[in-house]
């Protein structure tokens, strides 16, 4: 055990500074703002920090430690190259209110971004600047109930979400001030259009939905649900959290779509970093362009005064203010660094981004048919159900753990952490809400055949257990099953400096 | 590409296994009508190689702060970044995790931003600190609507927060985006002409659910008067206040004068400014905030062994369990970053941060005594102490200023109309631990050499 808070040796700093450049003594601030009393921050000597964050890491699992299926969230390989590229100085090392003629070689590649993202989801229009998903979610959002505004159409005050939903998408819009509708899903899942008719009219704004679905099935009728949408006078909002799955091969533009957001940390590669950057732009239809939040990167010709560098010689890249745009999410312009990488990301697969979603479906029904015959080579076909009864699923699968539950007592979460004692990251449990026993599942596109097969036999074993052994799972891990009503219950929320 | 997919050529085979012949097979069931029948307009693939050529070729053509003798900062400090601070974070067991919803394989993470926690609530002297949100923007718009849900019942001014008019447009629009769903009501604090806030006309924030301020403020003062906000506003008004996180080496934590919730940019705390984001949004609160704040959370647990364990606490705020009745939609944060903030201060340490407070204060003291000698250009808040930057009013206009500064190799601050529009010739100047006596040299020349040109001009 290390604890940060118990290195304190006497005078350690972990990095010498120079002096200041005049005498702090003349350093001068209002007598009732001088701290009284310095933070009870650790003193560690350089060696201790490094010794400190190193066994940390050794407590945390990546998706460069091993297979990470967590469904919804597209853990897939990070290149370490697009990191080297976000380190370089023009990037790292630039200020976002800096002239345009100094950083050219940026809004080049925020161009070819917005440019690209608007081809794949089939867009008008693209703004970088949401930070994550749920930032982009509420984004469109805020654009859609501006365009209303603008057209003084004041009465659509609803939003609609099916029960499989994300729920940030539900809190975004009620974010936004709307009020919010859940119509629920079919038997096996999928959206049901009856469901929808019964709750659109004209108070809808919009519904938000994201295909796949959360089960990873494709709704075959999300034409059908856009026209009775905008029949109603509603928008279409694409949650874009599971687009690894069908890039190149359709579009949320092809489907009726009129906004949508990236996750450019699940599609293009950012690193998850344990929870956060992502980054979530949006693209919308050329009638929600004008609210898009500015700026966005325009071009123009070169013309003679430029100031030419080898970034720009043909093109002038410039910043532009959307004529009624719904202001700022975040202050400056985005996750630049998040979007750089994933220009680094996109450049590895260009056109080819169509084999890359084709590879995650492949990976995802695979892994699927696998488990199922292993299951039932191992006569455990019985403990488990599919989410949803399909042929072919898209980038990932649901199972649900119901049928062992009844018999046995395990669940979704007990074959979770048996899944840990096996080396695997455990996928996403008790979501979607819809399916009993859920566990998600989500290969990626960037795990071998091996690996697939492995998890597979692995996955069957961890049914087979006596249920004994997955209640007191994990064992191999840094520690056992974490009390989470204990710490619910007892708040330590801080090092316990008293203690 | 080819690099990226370990089961490129394997295709036949997998799909053989599951009885099918062809890739298209997986996608039968998307429908004709909105399927992509041709090739997306894409150019083909690139190697790493050429990749990182054009990487360098781009970014390459930017002008790096580094390159230049530069004074822009505006909230965002170019602090020095110790170098174990990016060898430790891209280590792959944190870069490449995500959200720590299996704790047993997640400790490191789960401890680090524990420690985290401790280490802001200890910086800002408030109970309790999340492990971060997206910026210093989002931040100040989520503790406002925090506030009103903490405080709405018992207001006199319902609905009804108070926000301080130095606030930059830029911040002010978040704000708004933030509050307008909720039916928010935003008014504004004035300042004084020496840009205090006037405590005055702060009598009318009483009663409200909160107000917003920053210390320093967006000018660079530094306010004595906020000590005395929580007695004129009252408990039942959340006392908010916006940091530079290193000036609280040298300057009183909030927490130690009434702030309920104190928000911050955290970037000068281990991250470089990479063009305004990634960024860490700093947010802590007093244990009444607790249950009505955003973002996510770390206790300290035991496992069944009864072994000292961490997990995410209090999730029943969030958007995941909560969905439409959540205290904010925020889901992935800023986590890595916040980080690389955790080691710079384990690194920093409490003298440590004293040190770099000073270097960063005295930097700014010395470059306002040598611009208030110049005698053609005047400092407003001359009387001031200023943290990280102060103002300059010139005898011209900024922006040409600034062309001219450009134009000799010096970025030389940042043009204050663009947030003031009536301040046409005011120049914001930024400070930090990496500016050089030279440098501060090298400025007052240079506008000595322009404003003597402008005064000269206009006599002839």
């Amino acid at each position: 055990m290390s604890h940060l808070f118990e290195h304190n040796g006497a005078g350690g700093r972990g990095y010498s500074q120079p002096d200041p450049i005049a005498p702090s003594e003349n350093i001068q601030i209002p007598s009732s703002l001088v701290r009284s009393n310095l933070p009870r921050w650790p003193r560690l000597s350089e060696p201790e920090m490094v010794r400190h964050y190193t066994w940390l890491s050794s407590r945390n699992f990546g998706i460069d430690t091993g297979f990470y299926p967590l469904g919804s969230c597209t853990m897939k390989h990070n290149p370490r190259v697009n990191e080297v590229i976000a380190q370089l100085p023009g990037i790292a090392d630039i200020h976002p209110l800096q002239p345009e003629h100094q950083i050219q070689g940026t809004l080049a590649i925020f161009h070819e971004m917005q440019d690209m993202l608007g081809i794949c989801a089939g867009m008008d229009a693209v703004t970088l600047q949401p930070v994550a998903g749920a930032q982009g979610e509420f984004t469109a959002i805020r654009c859609i109930q501006e365009y209303f505004r603008s057209r003084g159409e004041l009465g659509r005050t609803k939003v609609i979400v099916p029960d499989s939903a994300h729920g940030t998408n539900p809190a975004s819009a009620s974010m936004a001030g709307f009020e919010i509708i859940e119509i629920p899903s079919q038997e096996d899942g999928r959206l049901d259009l009856d469901a929808l008719r019964a709750v659109v009219g004209d108070d809808t704004a919009a519904m938000m939905i994201t295909n796949p679905s959360t089960l990873g099935v494709f709704e075959p009728e999300i034409a059908e649900a856009a026209e009775i949408v905008h029949n109603a006078g509603g928008q279409m909002y694409y949650d874009g959290a599971n687009f690894n799955a069908i890039l190149g091969l359709t579009s949320p533009g092809l489907m009726g779509f009129d906004a949508v957001h990236y996750n450019l940390h699940k599609t293009f590669s950012q690193p998850h970093g344990g929870g956060g950057p992502g980054s979530g732009p949006i693209g919308v239809k050329s009638h929600l362009a004008e609210f898009l939040p500015g700026p966005v990167v325009k071009r123009r010709p070169i013309m003679p005064n430029d100031q030419v560098t080898a970034a720009n010689h043909e093109w002038w890249y410039h910043w532009h203010e959307p004529e009624s745009s719904i202001g700022k999410v975040q202050q400056w312009h985005g996750n630049s660094g998040a979007v750089i990488r994933c220009w680094a990301y996109y450049r590895r697969y260009g056109r080819g981004l169509k084999t890359m979603s084709q590879h995650a479906v492949l990976n995802a029904n695979y892994l699927r048919h696998r488990i199922i015959k292993e299951a039932e080579k191992a006569g455990v076909r019985h403990q488990f159900v599919d989410g949803a009864p399909v042929d072919v699923v898209k980038h990932e699968f649901t199972i649900s753990m119901a049928p062992m539950k009844e018999q046995c007592g395990i669940g979704a979460m007990d074959i979770a952490k048996g899944l840990l004692d096996k080396g695997y990251m455990a996928p996403t449990v008790y979501f979607p809400l819809i399916v009993p026993e859920c566990m998600m599942v989500e290969p990626t596109e960037t795990e071998s055949k091996e690996t697939l097969d492995e998890f597979a036999k692995k996955f069957v074993e961890v049914l087979q257990e006596d249920p004994e052994t997955l209640h007191n799972a994990p064992v191999t891990t840094k520690v056992r099953r974490v009390d989470e009503v204990y710490a619910a219950r007892n708040l330590t929320l801080s090092y316990p400096f008293d203690e | 590409m080819v690099d990226q997919l370990p089961n490129l050529g394997r295709e036949k085979e997998m799909l053989e296994a599951m009885g099918m012949s062809s890739l298209d097979d997986l996608f039968a069931d998307i429908p004709e009508r909105v399927k992509m029948t041709d090739e997306l307009p894409l150019p083909p693939p690139q190697s790493e190689e050429e990749i990182i050529a054009d990487a360098r070729r781009l970014l390459g053509a930017n002008v790096a702060l580094g390159d230049r003798v530069s004074f822009l900062g505006a909230g965002l400090n170019r602090n020095y970044v110790p170098s174990s601070v990016f060898q430790l974070v891209t280590r792959g067991e944190f870069l490449t995790s995500y959200t720590p919803y299996q704790p047993e394989v997640s400790q490191g993470m789960l401890q680090a931003m524990w420690e985290f926690q401790t280490l802001i609530s200890e910086l800002v002297g408030l109970e309790v600190a999340n492990l971060s949100v997206y910026d210093v923007s989002t931040a100040a718009a989520e503790a406002l609507t925090c506030s009103v849900r903490v405080h709405n019942r018992k207001a006199t001014q319902k609905d009804t927060v108070y926000v301080s008019e130095l606030i930059p447009p830029s911040r002010m629009s978040v704000i708004h985006n933030y509050t307008q769903g909720g039916g928010i009501i935003v008014k504004t604090l004035k300042h004084n002409s020496d840009g205090t806030l006037d405590l005055n006309s702060l009598e009318e924030a009483a009663g409200s659910c909160g107000i917003y301020v920053e210390q320093p403020n967006p000018l660079g003062i530094l306010d004595g008067g906020l000590t005395r906000v929580k007695e004129i506003i009252g408990e039942h008004t959340a006392f908010i206040v916006g940091v530079a996180p290193v000036s609280l080496g040298l300057v009183e934590a909030p927490g130690n004068y009434g702030a309920d919730i104190v928000v911050g940019e955290g970037q000068a705390l281990g991250s470089p400014i990479t063009y305004g984001g990634p960024l860490y949004g700093i947010f802590a609160c007093t244990k009444a905030y607790l249950r009505q704040m955003p973002g996510r959370i770390v206790g300290r647990s035991i496992d069944v062994d009864g072994k000292e364990a961490f997990c995410l606490t209090l999730s029943t705020r969030e958007q995941h369990i909560r969905r439409h009745r959540a205290t904010s939609n925020i889901c992935t944060n800023e986590t890595l970053i916040a980080l690389m903030g955790a080691m710079h201060m384990s690194l920093l340490g409490p003298e440590g941060l004293q040190k770099l407070a000073q270097r960063n204060m005295a930097a700014c003291q010395l470059a306002k005594q040598k611009l208030s000698e110049l005698g053609t250009i005047t400092l407003p808040h001359l009387s001031s102490a200023n943290f990280n930057e102060f103002v300059v009013e010139l005898p011209g206009s900024a922006a040409d200023c600034l062309t001219y500064l450009d134009t000799q190799g010096l970025i030389g601050g940042f043009d204050l109309s663009t947030w003031y529009p009536e301040r046409r010739n005011w120049l914001l100047v930024s400070f930090s631990d990496q500016t050089k006596a030279t440098e501060i040299e090298l400025l007052a020349a240079h506008l000595a050499v322009w404003s003597a040109s402008l005064v000269q001009g206009v006599a002839a």
